[in-house]
């Protein structure tokens, strides 16, 4: 058992495929969902997948500086500025329209 | 013994990250959505925890466990659609988003599983540099350091907090004063 854990113990390759998976579910809930809190759960997804691999790089290739983790912060940073815009807009939008439905919400298309 | 300790924490953690995430974009009730959010940013932590990233994974706790999801489940409730159900998506919407999700994944899993990156070999290292480091890359100037960027996130955050306190503001209040 512990001799197969370790030919199996992730690598590089285990830990980009980990974070491109997660980022592929993200966009297909941008895609799919309807609702505009679901749609900024799954962008949330997708950030998070994306913070994720610059600290796989700080790990692998330059393990020696800091540089991916400090850029993971101003990411986590920026994400929360967005959640934070984001979840206005809709109480906003809410409050005007009585829908979050962005199928619905679209009269700046005609 | 440690690598396999490891290298099993990261299979039990990436089933959990991925059911989870399913369940984000494929669960119904929003609430519902919300919670497995929280459990995917936390077993995010996790992997944090593994690659050595301990403050990072402090970070990633107390910024998104603790605040983005908190924030998202106050709108749910906010919105009044706590109980609500998301309208039915109709299948070819979710067969034309799971092709392009696939359209994604495939290709760039490939290039990572079959492509043989020149620029990565693999490294020893316990841990990456912790707290300490970061914090004097984050406050240094010169070529290396980020102190431009970092006073400039704290303007993005002070903007975001009124910006959102603007856009949120009552509707009646506005048309008052017109």
């Amino acid at each position: 058992m512990t001799d197969f854990l370790i030919s199996v113990a992730p690598t590089f390759k285990h830990w980009l495929i980990l974070s491109a998976a997660l980022f592929a579910i993200g966009l297909y809930g941008v895609l799919a969902r309807k609702n505009a809190i679901s749609i900024l759960m799954s962008i949330e997804l997708m950030l998070n997948s994306a913070v994720f691999n610059l600290v796989v790089f700080n790990r692998y290739v330059a393990p020696e500086g800091a540089d991916g983790q400090v850029m993971a912060i101003f990411v986590i940073a920026v994400a929360a500025a967005e959640v934070v815009v984001g979840m206005a807009i809709f109480v906003s939008l809410f409050s005007r329209r009585k829908t979050l439905d962005v199928t619905r919400v679209a009269s700046l298309k005609d | 013994m440690t690598t396999a300790v490891s290298s099993l924490f990261f299979y039990v953690l990436s089933a959990l990250a991925l059911i989870f995430a399913l369940r984000v974009v494929s669960s119904p009730r929003l609430f519902r959505a919300a919670v497995a959010l929280m459990a995917v940013l936390g077993a995010t932590a996790g992997f944090y925890l593994l690659l050595g990233a301990e403050f990072l994974a402090a970070i990633q706790l107390l910024v998104y466990v603790g605040g983005i999801v908190v924030l998202i489940v106050f709108v749910v409730m906010l919105t009044g659609s706590l109980g609500q159900m998301e309208d039915r998506t109709s299948f070819a919407r979710k067969a034309v988003a799971a092709l392009g999700a696939l359209n994604f994944f495939v290709p760039v899993a490939g290039v990572f599983y079959f492509a043989d990156l020149p620029l990565i070999q693999a490294v020893d290292a316990e841990a990456l540099p912790g707290a300490k480091t970061i914090g004097e890359l984050f406050l240094s100037f010169g070529s290396e350091g980020y102190v431009t960027a970092f006073e400039l996130i704290s303007v993005l955050l002070l903007a975001a907090l009124v910006g959102s306190l603007v856009v949120a503001r009552k509707v009646e209040l506005k048309e008052e004063v017109q």
